[in-house]
C-alpha cells in the first residue's frame, strides 16, 4: 500500500485521480500526512535588480536587452554559459551565481518570471488611466516589502501570509508540540504574523536562554520574581507586548536547546556569511524537527544592501557571491540530511529595478521581477510565468524606464508554495484573500 | 518643568571629536568603537541631555549608515548638523542634510549627473527627501490623519513624476574637494565640508514639483532654494514631523488631538515662523497627554508610553547606576546585541519604522528590534551589568542602592527609575527577590534586577 506521502506527491500531479474524490476529502488526506514540510524565504532587502539575476539568451530578447539596459547589460564573462530549459530556451545567470545555473540545469531550481504584488492582473492601458485598483504605495521600500510578506497588495495586513499559513496548520493540529511554525532567522518580520500564531525569531548561533541563574535560594528567588511579573496586567498595552514576548522566548528556549543539543552537526560546509549562518541555523533546526515535534516548518532569511541606485555591478558582484553560496550550501545540507524533497526555498524581495540605468551606473524602484525556487520538489530546469518585454514605454512598462508590471502576482506564488506546504485549494483563500481574482491558482513548479 | 527646558535650551553643547581618516600606518581608519564609546560617555552625563536626546531622534529620522559608509570620520560633522538644529528650523535642517556629504554618499545625491541619453536622474535621495524626511507617503491633516479622496482612499502626498523631476531639481552637487587635491566635476568621497554646485552637470530645463515650478536655467542652489521652500509649504510636513518627534520622545500612540496640536506649533510658532523645533519640542513635552499622569487623578491612556530602545535603555540604565564610561567602554557594542548598532542602522529606513505595531496591534516602533532573541538579552545584559559590570572601562556604583532596609531600597529605585511610581506587583515582586539575597550589596543586585528587566521600566511611560 502507497504511503501517504507517496500519494500526495502522485496525487498532485494526477489531476484525475484526485478528481474521483469528493473535493472535501482532499484537505483532511493532505493535513493529516505525517510527512514534514519546510518552506524558506530568503528575503533581498532593498530590491534585488533581478534584470541581473538570469537573462533571457534567445536572440530577440538577449537583444532588447542590451539595448535598453546601458551600463548595466550584462555579456561574455559576466554572464555564466546559457542553460538551456526544458523547451530549449537558454537562460544565463549572472557570472557571480554559477551554482544558480548549475542547479537551473539539473532541474532543482524554477525561476519566477516577472512576479510582484498585484491586486488583480493588469494591462499598461489600466494602469496609466487608473482604470484599476493597484498595489498601495508603489515604489516605496517599506510598502513594497510589506505586501510581498502579506500578499495583500491594497491596504495594510496586520498579518503575514506565512503567519496565516502557519495559523491553518496550527488549528489543525499538525505539530505535536506549541513550538512556532514560523522562524525567523532575520529578526521580527510581518511575513511569520499570524493572527492566532505568533513567529519565534533567533539569532544564528544564539540562544534564547535567560543567564546568569544558579542553584541557589536567592537566585531561585529572584527568577521567580522576574517570572511572576510577566504575568502582571498593568493595562498599559505596551507593556503587555514586553512581557508576551519575554514569556514567549522563556518558553520556547528550553524546547530549542533541548532539541538543538540532541542533533549531530551538519557535515556541508556553510560559508561565512551573514545569510551562510542563518541559512546553517535553519538546517539545524530542521535536523532537530522530530525533537521539536514539527511537522510544518517556515523559515525566514534575509540577505541586505540590494538598494543599488548607484555602482550597481560592483554592488552584485559582492551580494550575489553570498547569495548563491549559501543557497548552494543549504541545498546540499538538506540532501544531506535526506530531506532535499521536503524543502522548498524561495526568494521574495521588495521590487525588482528600473530596467533603465541611473545616470551613477545604478537603476532606481521599479516592480515586477524575477524570483528563484531551490529544493529537490521543485519541477526545475524551467521559467514559470513570462519574462517582460523589454522594450521601454512597451507593453509591461508603467512609464518608459522599464518599471515592469507583473505578470504573475505575489498571490499565486504564494499559493503556490502553500498548496505544496499541505493547504487545500479549497482553504487557500483564507491565506491569500486576491488569488481569487487570478485565473491560474497553482503555477505547477512544485510537484 | 519649564525652568528645566530653559535650562537645556541653553545648557552648554556636546561635541564628538573628530575622527582620523588614516590611521598611523595611512590605511583607512575604521574604528568606529572610540567614537560610539565617546557618545555614551556624553549621552551619560553631559548637560545637553534634550538637545541629545533630540538630536539623536533626528537622526532615527535622517539616517546614514556606517554599513555603507565605513568611516568614523564621516559621523561627527554629521551629528553636528542635528545637534545644532535640535532646537533650530527645520528648513535649515533640511538644507545641511541635503548638502552633508554623508547623506550625499548613502542616498547618492553625490554625482547626481544630468543624465545622459538612454540614463535618468538618480531617484534615490529625491524619494526619501519625499517619503522618510519630510512628507511621507499620503498627505495629512494636521491630526495626522489620512486626506481621503471621494473614493475614500488617501490621497498620495506626491506622484512618481514627482520624484522624477525632483531627482533633475537636485543634480550637479559633488563631495567636498579634499585638501591638497584638484577640485574635478565628480569629486571622488570626501566627507568634511558640504557638497558644491558644478553647474555643467545640473539639469537647468524647466521641472515641476508638487505644483511648484522650477524655471528653467536656474543654477543648482536656486533649484535647491526653490525645492526647500515649496517643501516648506506643504502642510503634510509638520504632521509628519511631529507624529514621528512625539514617538520618539513621549509615547508610541499620540491621540489625533496632541498631534494636531503640536502641529500647529510647527505650522506657526506663534511668531509666524513655520517649522522651529525648538517650539515643536516645548509643546510636544508640556503637552497635556505629555504630562499625563504626572499628578494623581490624570490618568494615561492605555497605549501611553514607548519602549526603550537599546542606546536610550544602556543611557538611562547606566546613568541611574551611577556609571561613567569613556571612550573604550563597550555600552555601544551592548546595545548592538540588542538590536541598535549606533551609527550602523541596517537602512535608511532606520532601526525600526514608525508604522511598526506590537503582535496584539498596537504601535510600537521600538518593538520591531525587541524580539524573542533580543528581550532575554536585554534581561542578561542587566544582569551582566548589575553582577559583574559591563567592562572595566564602565563600572557602576551600586553602594549608593544599598539601603538599611529593603523598602528605602524599594524607594530609591522607584525614585531613580520609575519616576516615583513602582506598582505595588513590582515592589512586591522585588521585595521577595531582595528577602531571599543576604548582604546589602546582594540585596540591592536582586531588586533592581527585578525592577530593570520588567516591563514597567523597559516601557518609559
Amino acid at each position: 500500500m502507497l504511503s501517504r506521502r507517496n500519494f500526495i506527491r502522485i496525487g498532485t500531479s494526477s489531476v484525475g485521480a484526485l478528481a474521483l474524490r469528493p473535493f472535501w476529502e482532499l484537505p483532511a488526506m493532505a493535513q493529516t500526512g505525517p510527512y514534514y514540510r519546510a518552506l524558506v524565504c530568503v528575503f533581498l532587502f532593498g530590491g534585488n535588480d533581478s534584470n541581473n539575476t538570469v537573462i533571457p539568451m534567445e536572440d530577440a530578447a538577449y537583444k532588447a536587452y542590451t539595448a535598453n539596459r546601458g551600463a548595466l547589460a550584462l555579456s561574455g564573462s559576466g554572464l555564466t554559459a546559457p542553460v538551456a530549459d526544458a523547451l530549449g530556451a537558454p537562460y544565463a545567470f549572472h557570472a557571480k551565481l554559477p551554482e544558480m545555473a548549475s542547479l537551473f540545469a539539473s532541474k532543482e531550481l524554477a525561476v519566477l518570471a516577472n512576479v510582484g504584488p498585484l491586486v488583480q492582473p493588469l494591462t499598461r492601458a489600466q494602469y496609466q488611466a487608473a482604470l484599476a485598483p493597484v498595489p498601495s504605495n508603489l515604489f516605496s521600500h517599506a510598502d513594497q516589502q510589506i505586501e510581498w510578506q502579506t500578499s495583500v497588495a491594497q491596504g495594510r495586513s496586520a498579518t503575514g501570509w506565512a503567519g496565516r499559513a502557519a495559523d491553518y496548520m496550527a488549528a489543525r493540529n499538525i505539530n505535536s508540540s506549541q513550538f512556532p511554525i514560523f522562524v525567523s532567522l532575520a529578526g521580527n518580520s510581518l511575513m511569520g504574523a499570524g493572527a492566532t500564531t505568533q513567529p519565534v525569531a533567533l539569532g544564528p548561533g544564539q540562544s534564547l536562554a535567560l543567564t546568569g541563574f544558579d542553584a541557589t535560594a536567592a537566585s531561585n528567588a529572584r527568577l521567580a520574581a522576574f517570572q511572576s511579573l510577566l504575568n502582571f496586567d498593568s493595562g498599559l498595552s505596551l507593556m503587555q507586548a514586553a512581557n508576551a514576548t519575554l514569556a514567549h522566548s522563556v518558553q520556547d528556549a528550553s524546547a530549542l536547546s533541548a532539541a538543538l543539543g540532541k542533533a549531530a552537526a551538519i557535515k556541508t560546509q556553510f560559508p561565512a556569511t551573514s545569510l551562510g549562518a542563518q541559512l546553517k541555523q535553519a538546517a539545524q533546526i530542521i535536523q532537530a524537527q522530530q525533537a521539536l515535534g514539527m511537522r510544518r516548518q517556515i523559515f525566514f532569511c534575509s540577505l541586505g544592501g540590494f538598494d543599488t541606485h548607484t555602482s550597481e555591478i560592483s554592488a552584485h558582484n559582492t551580494l550575489y557571491p553570498q547569495l548563491g553560496a549559501a543557497l548552494a550550501a543549504f541545498y546540499n545540507a538538506t540532501q544531506e540530511l535526506g530531506v532535499a524533497q521536503d524543502v522548498t526555498t524561495f526568494t521574495e524581495s521588495d521590487f525588482s529595478r528600473t530596467f533603465q540605468p541611473t545616470s551613477g551606473g545604478g537603476s532606481d524602484h521599479a516592480w515586477g521581477g524575477q524570483q528563484l525556487v531551490v529544493g529537490g520538489a521543485v519541477r526545475g530546469g524551467r521559467v514559470y510565468g513570462k519574462f517582460p518585454d523589454f522594450t521601454l514605454g512597451g507593453p509591461d512598462d508603467t512609464d518608459v524606464r522599464g518599471r515592469w508590471i507583473p505578470t504573475t502576482s505575489v498571490d499565486q506564488y504564494g499559493a503556490t508554495l502553500s498548496s505544496w506546504f499541505g493547504i487545500p485549494d479549497g482553504d487557500l483563500g483564507a491565506v491569500f484573500p486576491n488569488l481569487a481574482n487570478f485565473s491560474l491558482r497553482n503555477l505547477g513548479f512544485l510537484a | 518643568m519649564r525652568p528645566w527646558l530653559e535650562w537645556q535650551f541653553s545648557a552648554s553643547e556636546s561635541d564628538l571629536p573628530d575622527q582620523p581618516v588614516l590611521d598611523a600606518a595611512g590605511q583607512t581608519y575604521r574604528n568606529f568603537a572610540p567614537l560610539q564609546g565617546t557618545f555614551f560617555e556624553e549621552a551619560l552625563w553631559n548637560q545637553d541631555q534634550l538637545r541629545q536626546r533630540v538630536a539623536f531622534a533626528l537622526s532615527e529620522i535622517w539616517v546614514v549608515s556606517g554599513v555603507e559608509i565605513p568611516y568614523p570620520y564621516a559621523f561627527p560633522p554629521y551629528w553636528r548638523l542635528f545637534r545644532d538644529n535640535a532646537f533650530g528650523n527645520y528648513r535649515d535642517l533640511m538644507r545641511a542634510v541635503t548638502l552633508n556629504p554623508a547623506m550625499g554618499r548613502y542616498l547618492s545625491m553625490a554625482n547626481n549627473n544630468k543624465p545622459a541619453k538612454g540614463q535618468s536622474a538618480n531617484e534615490n535621495y529625491a524619494r526619501e527627501l519625499l517619503q522618510l524626511f519630510t512628507l511621507g507617503l499620503t498627505k495629512l491633516n494636521a491630526d495626522g490623519s489620512p486626506q481621503l479622496d471621494a473614493k475614500g482612499n488617501p490621497i498620495p502626498a506626491y506622484t512618481q513624476a514627482d520624484v522624477t523631476n525632483l531627482a533633475r531639481v537636485l543634480t550637479g552637487w559633488t563631495y567636498p574637494t579634499a585638501p591638497d587635491a584638484t577640485p574635478l566635476a565628480n569629486n571622488p568621497a570626501y566627507y568634511i565640508g558640504e557638497m558644491f554646485a558644478v553647474e555643467s552637470r545640473h539639469d537647468a530645463t524647466e521641472k515641476t514639483v508638487l505644483g511648484g515650478v522650477f524655471p528653467a536655467n536656474q543654477t543648482a542652489q536656486r533649484d535647491l532654494e526653490t525645492a526647500l521652500d515649496i517643501l516648506m509649504k506643504q502642510d503634510t510636513m509638520a504632521p509628519f514631523v511631529c507624529r514621528q518627534l512625539i514617538q520618539h520622545l513621549v509615547t508610541s500612540n499620540p491621540s489625533p488631538d496632541y498631534i494636531g496640536r503640536v502641529s500647529r506649533v510647527f505650522l506657526d510658532n506663534g511668531r509666524g515662523v513655520r517649522g522651529d523645533l525648538r517650539a515643536v519640542v516645548e509643546a510636544l513635552l508640556m503637552d497635556p497627554d505629555a504630562r499625563a499622569g504626572d499628578q494623581e487623578g490624570t490618568p494615561i491612556s492605555s497605549g501611553f508610553g514607548h519602549l526603550r530602545e537599546p542606546v536610550l535603555l544602556l543611557a538611562n540604565l547606566l546613568r541611574g547606576l551611577g556609571a561613567s564610561t569613556n571612550e573604550n567602554g563597550t555600552a555601544a557594542a551592548a546595545a548592538a546585541t540588542l538590536g541598535q548598532n549606533l551609527f550602523f542602522a541596517p537602512s535608511v529606513f532606520s532601526y525600526f519604522s514608525p508604522q511598526y505595531r506590537t503582535p496584539a496591534g498596537a504601535g510600537g516602533p521600538e518593538f520591531q528590534i525587541y524580539t524573542t532573541q533580543t528581550a532575554p538579552f536585554r534581561a542578561n545584559l542587566i544582569g551582566q551589568i548589575l553582577y559583574r559590570t559591563l567592562d572595566k572601562n564602565t563600572p557602576v556604583r551600586l553602594d549608593a542602592f544599598t539601603a538599611p532596609d529593603v523598602s528605602t531600597l524599594l524607594d530609591n529605585i522607584g525614585m531613580l527609575f520609575l519616576h516615583d511610581s513602582m506598582s505595588q506587583e513590582l515592589r512586591d515582586a522585588a521585595a521577595k527577590a531582595a528577602n531571599a539575597a543576604t548582604t546589602p550589596l546582594t540585596r540591592a543586585q536582586a531588586a533592581l534586577y527585578v525592577a530593570l528587566t520588567s516591563a514597567e521600566y523597559q516601557v518609559i511611560h
